[in-house]
């Protein structure tokens, strides 16, 4: 028994059925682990959404699921899904899901926009692999709050926010970017701008 | 050598960052803050107590032509774990760190003590090494993320120390001063070692 065992490690197939057999155990492995928490990535996630719509809106996030279905209703005008929220029959504003190319990848965000559409009132990113510590402090309160009140027009036109060093002064159409991640910052503000003009431009014609 | 000096033995006088010169890429990428190199920190010693173990565990079945093959998806393995308990229980933690939890993987003191300790010991005290070598990495991050941090933002894991009037050193956030704060912190321990052995 020991020499045949010993006969067959040292045959050419011996390191292929071994790889076989080790994937599919490492793969087995992986595939329940993944099973067991995909259910809670997911409600996760789901519920991250709801609470991001209402922050953007400065809404109550204590109770998630009974404020989104009591202020939030989903919208659809042309190809554009947004959301709508309402308080007391009374427009407070909308919310469009918006996203582009970041640094590392996508970079989806949510912005949202008072009900004349002339102003944002709450920015906030759902998804984004820049790098940790410097890019992905787009993430952070005090850049995304930068957004909040902003004017979205001037002559008509969709303002493209110009950046300055973090420990300048903005203006009214200006941003403090992060500093070490320049490259994210500006990718946030074009995301912003492209996504704006697309929006208000099909929002024009219907 | 007994458990206890084999942990020490990796920990300090083998330690992978100021002494072998391993996992520079990750030390420098996440030590601008002192929670994200904890976690890091976590994870890397998970991953390494747990594929030593493993590593070690097969070292007599794996195939010697194809063990580096057979080490990288063990390690893979334990790095996607960590990556969806993260993504499950730690959400926040998961999209700060973004990529770098998968780049464990890559990471090369894992594969170097794969190679260099558990191919050769038993798996109890290949997983003691393991465990010495990512505390040893660990401490590496924070004693860095300490500095970076504290005279970047002004702020301890987050919290607040230094008041109005610090000014914020940029360059503390960006990635030179990682290169920087490395460097010093090899030369200090080389200084110490040095002193030490001449008296």
């Amino acid at each position: 028994m020991e020499a045949q065992k010993k006969l067959f490690s040292e045959t050419k197939f011996y390191p292929i059925f071994f790889m076989i057999i080790i994937t599919i155990i490492c793969v087995g492995i992986l595939a329940t682990f993944y099973h067991l928490t995909h259910k809670r990535v997911q409600n996760y996630q789901l519920v991250q959404i709801k609470k991001q719509v209402l922050e953007t809106f400065d809404l109550p996030t204590e109770t998630v699921s009974e404020n989104y279905q009591k202020y939030i209703k989903m919208q659809k005008r042309d190809t554009i899904t947004f959301y709508e929220a309402k308080r007391e029959n009374n427009v407070i504003g909308y919310c469009f899901p918006v996203q582009g190319s970041g640094l590392w990848g996508t970079i989806r965000a949510l912005v949202a926009l008072d009900r004349d559409m002339s102003k944002i009132i709450g920015f906030t990113i759902v998804e984004q692999n820049e790098t940790p510590g410097l890019g992905a402090r787009i993430n952070e309160s005090w850049f995304l709050d930068q957004f909040k009140n902003k004017q979205i027009f001037s002559n008509n036109e969709v303002i493209k926010y110009a950046l300055i060093p973090e420990d300048e002064k903005a203006s009214k159409t200006e941003i403090q970017q992060i500093t070490g991640a320049t490259a994210s910052s500006r990718a946030v503000v074009n995301i912003l701008y492209n996504n704006l003009v697309e929006i208000i431009q099909k929002f024009k014609n219907s | 050598m007994t458990k206890k000096q084999i942990l020490l033995n990796s920990l300090f006088t083998e330690n992978a960052v100021w002494r072998q010169i391993l996992g520079i890429c990750s030390a420098l990428a996440v030590t601008n803050l002192l929670m994200n190199s904890l976690v890091m920190g976590l994870g890397v010693i998970f991953t390494l107590a747990c594929s030593s173990f493993t590593i070690s565990f097969l070292r007599n079945y794996i195939p010697n032509r194809i063990r580096m093959m057979v080490q990288v998806l063990i390690i893979a393995s334990y790095v996607i774990i960590v990556d969806l308990f993260l993504k499950a229980f730690l959400p926040n933690m998961s999209k700060a760190l973004g990529p770098y939890v998968g780049l464990i993987i890559t990471n090369c003191i894992i594969m170097g003590r794969a190679e260099a300790f558990a191919s050769k010991n038993t798996p109890v005290n290949s997983a003691i090494d393991g465990i010495g070598a990512g505390t040893g990495y660990a401490l590496v991050l924070l004693i860095i993320a300490f500095f970076r941090e504290l005279f970047g933002f002004g702020t301890l894991f987050g919290l607040q120390v230094l008041g109005a009037w610090w000014t914020k050193w940029s360059i503390m956030v960006m990635a030179p001063s990682a290169f920087f704060m490395l460097a010093l912190l090899m030369w200090f321990v080389y200084t110490m070692k040095t002193r030490k052995a001449k008296n």
